[in-house]
């Protein structure tokens, strides 16, 4: 039922965008090397709804105006079909590259395959499809839920109790954040998972689920796992309500500006943080090596970092 | 003269009969639920999982509310969530700490919702488009407009003030819990008590005796969406409080729960029936079965079935109801 109407929503909204985001799709005019030909580079981000995706964007323009390469930038809002179809028009306009920030493992992967049956390098960034891109940009979601569990056990001396928040089940990140808690989990027998359930990566939904979780478990739960910091959030906000917050550790991912205040105020005990800035540069720097065929990297991954109070500074801006 | 005011009374007295049966049949519904999870899990009755209920429930039940006036006149909201978000953001960019005192951004978010609503209304009633389509467009438009405003981002950092509205106690009752009373009180009264709801009913029940008899159907369907958009805008407001933080994609999907309450709770998608003590229980249900499955640990996929199925279940019942007196 909710998916016909988003839906819906996807296609109405794309009108809007049309109407109001022509702004922003195309950049950059300051061509240092006007004489030579400008490279265009086509960009499909999975949402420009998601915060961190908007500043892996970002730092794709940046990147984009220093190097002179003109982006052309269009918003595949999580549908997979939709995303296709730009690489296709993408694919049509003859550009010399495409960066495609994939929606789907399976569902987006006809587009890498048709980018490079068009010889054009298609560099995904920061998610994966089945398909192997020319290159790929990103970080691996499972080594964040590791450091993230790899944390909580440590706090707790390996041995407690821990609730997780999933995020969209089925998902990509999801499903890989979810594996590599268990991966940790596993190395710690005493470390014991009492419950989990989906957040829908939505503080609202989270400080719900939190609120019950105190009710069906109250002081046995030692750490929260959040998958995302807007879920970690909304159980820290359960917790202080509660009068639980200073016997619960909460740990997520993401490392969001309100992620950050909270780890400064001491209510999030870590998050992780995810270089957006880095993936958003590295991939430019990957898709224009490709399309003057030069040597680039197949992989790069970019490390997480864990955030906590007392490495904090270097990532509040 | 005489005919009019019979078809009116007709429908009017005939709907709350049956009504009041659906609403019986769903309090012993829900009592029954209530009764299996105390059994099953010691943790479901205790005062403070019910208050935690109540007030997990409340930001539906307002959407609910204001979604069955619109039901009842025969009309349709699905713009509500979008309000939510536009509405929470727009109050949270006033509620910053030292900026303006904590009744600016109320103020601002409530009129935001009201205007919104009125939006709906004008469009519904100049133009034949269907309200189902209109809100749909709004929807879309109000969703597209929260994340302009915010630039899609979550608007933080806001005033303790702002933030007790919707997750502060007075004297040890959540205001949430308060501020859903109160206003149950109040639409059950417009409602029931006043000439606008019986002409909500009238309109709903058959467009052009209401017509006939003389009532302006522009001015209660402008009031029907004005009050919806002003519930939804409440609703927002409590949830950015509630969750201290402006969302631009809140509310995503909320529009469904909502009227997913009125109908449970006995409002007919066709029009002319439904009372706020249905919706209540309606979302009361909802709410105590996703707060029980969370207690017994049923995982999200079992959650949405279970949801699903008692949609569908209280239709049908509505329905062999409407054939048996018919």
């Amino acid at each position: 039922m909710r998916h016909t109407y988003t839906r819906f929503i996807s296609y109405s909204f794309f009108f809007i965008t049309l109407l109001t985001g022509c702004s922003q799709s195309s950049t950059s005019e300051k061509g240092q090397n006007s004489e030579s030909k400008k490279l265009v580079v086509g960009v499909s981000m999975l949402s420009m709804q998601n915060e961190f995706i908007v500043n892996v964007h970002d730092a794709m323009v940046k990147k984009a105006e220093a190097d002179g390469v003109e982006l052309i930038t269009v918003d595949a809002e999580r549908s997979a079909l939709k995303q296709v179809e730009q690489i296709e028009s993408f694919i049509a306009q003859k550009v010399d590259a495409i960066i495609m920030n994939p929606c789907e493992v399976e569902a987006s992967s006809p587009a890498v395959t048709k980018a490079l049956a068009a010889k054009i390098p298609i560099i995904n960034v920061n998610s994966e499809t089945s398909t192997k891109p020319t290159a790929f940009v990103g970080s691996d979601d499972v080594e964040s839920a590791r450091i993230a569990m790899k944390y909580i056990a440590e706090k707790l001396g390996g041995k407690g109790n821990v609730v997780m928040m999933h995020g969209y089940m089925g998902q990509a990140a999801q499903i890989k954040r979810e594996q590599g808690a268990r991966e940790i989990l596993k190395q710690y027998p005493n470390l014991k998972l009492i419950a989990h359930q989906t957040g829908e990566w939505d503080r609202a939904k989270a400080m719900s689920l939190m609120e019950n979780w105190i009710q069906s478990y109250g002081g046995q739960i030692n750490a929260v796992f959040a998958q995302n910091d807007e879920m970690g959030l909304g159980a820290v906000k359960a917790l202080t309500d509660a009068g639980l917050k200073d016997k619960v550790i909460v740990v997520s991912i993401d490392a969001i500006p309100d992620g950050l205040q909270a780890v400064k105020k001491g209510t999030l005990d870590a998050t992780v943080f995810q270089n957006a800035e880095q993936q958003g540069s590295k991939a430019i720097e990957t898709a224009v090596k490709a399309a003057k065929g030069q040597a680039y990297d197949k992989e790069t991954l970019i490390p997480f970092q864990l955030v906590t109070k007392e490495n904090l500074a270097k990532f509040l801006k | 003269m005489e005919k009019d005011s019979t078809l009116i009374k007709g429908g009017d007295y005939g709907g709350i009969r049956i009504r009041d049966a659906g609403k019986y049949v769903l309090l012993i519904v829900l009592v029954a639920i209530c009764i299996a999870l105390a059994m099953t899990t010691p943790r479901f009755f205790t005062v403070q999982n019910l208050m935690i209920i109540v007030t997990q429930v409340s930001i539906n039940a307002l959407l609910a509310f204001g979604v069955t006036f619109v039901i009842i006149t025969g009309g349709i909201d699905l713009s509500i969530g979008s309000i939510v978000a536009v509405t929470g953001v727009v109050a949270a960019s006033f509620a910053h700490p030292d900026t303006y005192p904590v009744i600016v951004p109320i103020g601002v978010g409530l009129l935001a919702g009201l205007l919104f609503g009125a939006f709906n209304g004008f469009v519904v009633t100049r133009t034949k488009v269907p309200p189902f389509i209109v809100t749909l467009g709004t929807m879309t438009i109000g969703r597209g407009l929260a994340l302009i405003l915010s630039k899609g981002r979550p608007v933080s950092n806001l005033s303790d003030s702002f933030n007790f509205i919707g997750g502060g106690k007075v004297l040890g009752v959540p205001t949430l819990i308060i501020i859903l009373v109160v206003f149950f009180v109040v639409c059950t009264v417009i409602l029931k008590k006043t000439v606008i709801g019986r002409y909500m009913y009238a309109v709903g029940g058959n467009e052009q005796a209401a017509k006939a008899s003389g009532i302006q159907l522009s001015t209660v369907k402008m009031i029907v969406y004005t009050l919806c958009g002003g519930l939804a805008a409440l609703a927002g407001i409590l949830l950015t409080s509630r969750i201290t933080t402006g969302q631009p994609n809140a509310g995503a999907g909320f529009e469904l729960d909502a009227i997913a309450a009125a109908i449970i709770g006995g409002t007919s998608t066709a029009g002319g029936a439904g009372t706020m003590t249905g919706t209540l229980l309606g979302a009361l249900l909802i709410g105590v079965i996703s707060n029980g499955l969370d207690l017994l640990n049923v995982t999200s996929y079992y959650q949405q079935v279970v949801m699903g199925i008692i949609i569908i279940g209280a239709v049908v019942l509505d329905s062999l109801k409407h054939t048996k007196n018919g």
